[in-house]
């Protein structure tokens, strides 16, 4: 065998494609700007309870990570939602609007750290989740469609939004009322 | 366990561990290797161009997870195994560098040089100096301490996802691996379960090998003349990974190395039990994997267990050992 071997690494990397890079996309303020124009936004945290926990993870099939709800109430009538779901090394933050009916109006990812799975900002992906609400069970490669190459980020913003949407009906909805 | 009566019996070469590959030679070890190879590591570094990585959990077991289409990444493994036969003297450094492709989302593709080093001292079956199975091409005499490098060969390697366990309740792959060296050829193949839970950062894998290889070597009873080899490995890997922070995960395998001087487990020679922790991190552009092993007093004899190779409930033939170290690095700029 030759040690040139040691050569077909490099030789295979001048044949690469380009990367994605960790990158903050939107701040909160920016992500409510940009998903409800000329709204103003009251803060309406929540700590969720032991029983709501249960009874979002029941319906949603969704491990609840954290019980801290960050929801604001949105003047135009809705609700704004910032959370995050666990990515292939770090954690994926995203922003939900929701209408004042609890479906989604629009899905954010606020920042992607991740080396490469990105493509789950692309528009029309996150398309699909609009006019989704809690009682569409959302299910990657049936009604929301995979992504090759970032299916593990697309699987879990599509969960983290499934939760999201049975938390508006379990924790947030009767202050709606 | 008691060893059986000393027998002038030469170790039979068998083969390597489970996934890894530790393979075969080429005779004078040229020394500028290592330096291409560092010189190779720094062009990488300051290249330009991007690479993407799916980093492994485990030491020894694979996962279902493969590179993107058109992602590449490229991996430096380094595995010491130490420690045979009480009272004398073993290391083997196997070292592998690795250039892994996406071909497709579903098809992984790579190629692979091993280049080993090792000394032996009185560390095999009844004391006497006996070579890795890398180095099974020397002879040594039995009190002789035994020093060598060398090229061992090339592999190539394909894994194609059939299941993802992202969409799928449980992943599954199959996995081959080819790896031609000097007097030496293996075939490896696998079959890769994966399961996860817990928003994927409990990851289950499950791993079945059956791997022929074959081995020109000198006769038994006549060393001036060589002869075709043939062994088996069938190995099984268990392991579990957990991510217990962002970009950590802890690791705990267990696997079990048969070797079998059939191609159809019949003539079984070997059987070690081998467990022990991983520690997983992964960044944004490199990822470290650190793996020790002990090999568990569970052998026993079997029919072609060659005489003096179990001490302690622990095998120590050629391809065996007490313990093993493994690091792997992965680089995705």
């Amino acid at each position: 065998m030759k040690s040139t071997f040691f050569l077909l690494p490099l030789a295979a990397i001048a044949i690469q494609g380009g990367a994605a890079y960790a990158a903050t996309y939107l701040s909160v303020e920016q992500a409510q700007a940009l998903m409800f124009p000329g709204a103003s936004f009251q803060p309406d945290f929540k700590t969720l309870s032991e029983a709501q926990v249960k009874a979002i993870q029941h319906a949603s099939g969704v491990d609840v990570r954290n019980r801290e709800v960050k929801a604001w109430r949105v003047s135009t009538g809705g609700w704004f939602l910032v959370d995050e779901v666990v990515g292939k090394h770090e954690y994926i933050p995203f922003a939900l609007a929701l209408d004042d009916k609890g479906r989604v109006r629009s899905v954010e990812i606020l920042e992607y750290r991740e080396a490469y799975g990105g493509q789950i900002r692309e528009p029309a992906w996150r398309a699909q989740f609009q006019g989704k609400d809690s009682g569409t069970r959302l299910q990657l490669g049936r009604n929301i469609r995979n992504i090759s190459g970032a299916t593990l980020s697309c699987k879990h913003i599509t969960d983290g939004v499934q939760r999201l949407l049975v938390t508006y009906e379990i924790a947030l909805k009767q202050n709606d009322r | 366990m008691t060893d059986q009566p000393r027998v002038p019996v030469r170790t039979r070469a068998p083969l390597p561990k489970t996934s890894v590959s530790s393979r075969k030679r080429r005779d004078k070890p040229r020394c500028p290797l290592l330096a291409k190879l560092l010189v190779g590591m720094l062009l990488l570094c300051l290249s330009p161009a991007a690479l993407h990585a799916d980093e492994p959990l485990f030491g020894f077991s694979y996962t279902t997870d493969l590179l993107p289409k058109g992602k590449v990444e490229l991996e430096q493994w380094s595995t010491t195994r130490f420690h045979k036969a009480p009272g004398g003297q073993f290391w083997l450094q196997e070292n592998r560098t690795e250039q892994e492709y996406g071909f497709s989302d579903r098809l992984q593709l790579a190629i692979y040089e091993t280049y080993d080093s090792t000394a032996a001292y009185h560390n095999g079956p009844f004391g006497e100096t006996t070579p890795a199975e890398q180095f099974s091409y020397y002879t040594p005499g039995p009190n002789d301490r035994f020093n060598a490098t060398k090229f061992i060969g090339v592999s190539g390697e394909a894994i194609y996802r059939l299941v993802s366990p992202y969409t799928h309740p449980l992943g599954f792959a199959i996995y081959e691996e080819p790896t031609f060296g000097a007097g030496f050829i293996e075939s490896e193949s696998k079959l890769i379960f994966q399961k996860n839970y817990r928003d994927d950062r409990l990851v289950l894998a499950a791993n079945m090998t059956y791997a022929p290889e074959w081995r020109r070597l000198r006769e038994d009873e006549n060393p001036s003349r060589k002869e075709i080899q043939e062994e088996t490995d069938a190995n099984i890997d268990l392991g579990a990974s957990y991510r217990f922070i962002r970009n950590w995960s802890a690791a705990f395998e267990i696997f079990n190395e048969r070797e079998f001087n059939s191609y159809n487990f019949t003539h079984e020679s070997n059987s070690g039990y081998y467990l022990g922790p991983t520690l997983h991190y992964a960044g944004k552009n490199f990822f470290v994997t650190t793996n020790f092993d002990e090999q568990m007093p569970w052998a026993g004899r079997h029919v072609d267990t060659v005489p003096g190779a179990l001490v302690g409930g622990r095998i120590i033939d050629n391809d065996f050992e007490k313990y093993r170290v493994r690091v792997k690095f992965g680089w995705y700029f």
